[in-house]
């Protein structure tokens, strides 16, 4: 868990690597765009296709184990 | 089962559902139209499912569910072979779907600009400049070095600016800043 956030930090810390704070990013109008264009999309969410399938392959994964596999 | 399988079980639902936005949004962005794009999230987590003991605990779920969406997008790619492209007739249907999210004349001529690129610039500027994966990490999902990622990045980067008309004429407003760094960057 905290390796995995620590990863989380470095790979921020590489990202913003490649942007000088303070100063303003080339492309940024492009990559703006960008970030809006798949923002929106992500702000739809999940559909209840996916909530139901996860909760049926939940419930089959349950069903079917009687005997653990690992 | 043990109660640490139980736990990792829920870990492991919990973490993919969270992904999933980010991972919805890819597919859109590969696909571009919300229907293909659903089919192959849900053939996606079917997959991952199906091969979750694959999965390594602790190390980066939303790569690892990148890499199969990826994978399975370009299988079926290959096995069906490319449609016709008709970005306006696609992104009518879109709006048909989803008025309220497009409604901004801005994202529907910047959704038909990312249809003209070619594939792998468009998943290189997608993962690098909106899924927020770092450039190495975006090579690793894309099986290929971090240099050809930085160089598809920065042609798809420059293909965009010139299908939008970004040129630092100063028609952009608050951009037009943005836009003069950038063709001083890119003008020499």
């Amino acid at each position: 868990m905290s390796d995995d956030k620590r990863k989380k930090e470095e790979m921020t810390a590489i990202q913003s690597s490649e942007v000088r704070p303070g100063a303003v990013p080339p492309n940024a109008s492009i990559s703006r765009k960008l970030r809006d264009f798949y923002d929106a999309v992500q702000e739809e969410g999940i559909p209840d296709r996916f909530l139901d399938l996860l909760e049926r392959l939940e419930q089959a994964e349950k069903n079917a184990k009687p005997v653990n596999a690992k | 089962m043990s109660k640490e399988d139980e736990i990792d079980d829920r870990g492991f639902k919990r973490d993919l559902l969270a992904s999933l936005p980010n991972l919805r949004a890819f597919a859109v962005s590969l696909t571009g139209r919300h229907d293909k794009a659903d089919d192959l999230v849900q053939d996606t987590i079917m997959k991952a499912w199906a091969n979750q003991t694959s999965f390594t605990a602790g190390t980066n779920m939303r790569a690892w569910l990148f890499t199969i969406l990826r994978n399975e997008f370009y299988s079926q790619m290959r096995k069906r072979g490319r449609e016709v492209q008709d970005s306006d007739g696609l992104f009518s249907e879109r709006f048909s779907v989803h008025p309220e999210q497009y409604g901004r004349l801005d994202l529907q001529d910047f959704r038909k600009a990312l249809d003209k690129l070619p594939d792998d610039q468009r998943e290189a500027i997608i993962l690098v400049g909106a899924a927020g994966f770092a450039y190495e990490e975006a090579a690793a999902i894309c099986g290929c070095a971090v240099g050809t990622i930085k160089s598809r990045v920065s042609r798809a980067r420059t293909r965009l600016q010139e299908l939008l008309g970004v040129s630092g004429e100063g028609d952009y407003g608050p951009d037009a800043g943005d836009a003069a760094i950038t063709s001083r960057a890119f003008g020499s």
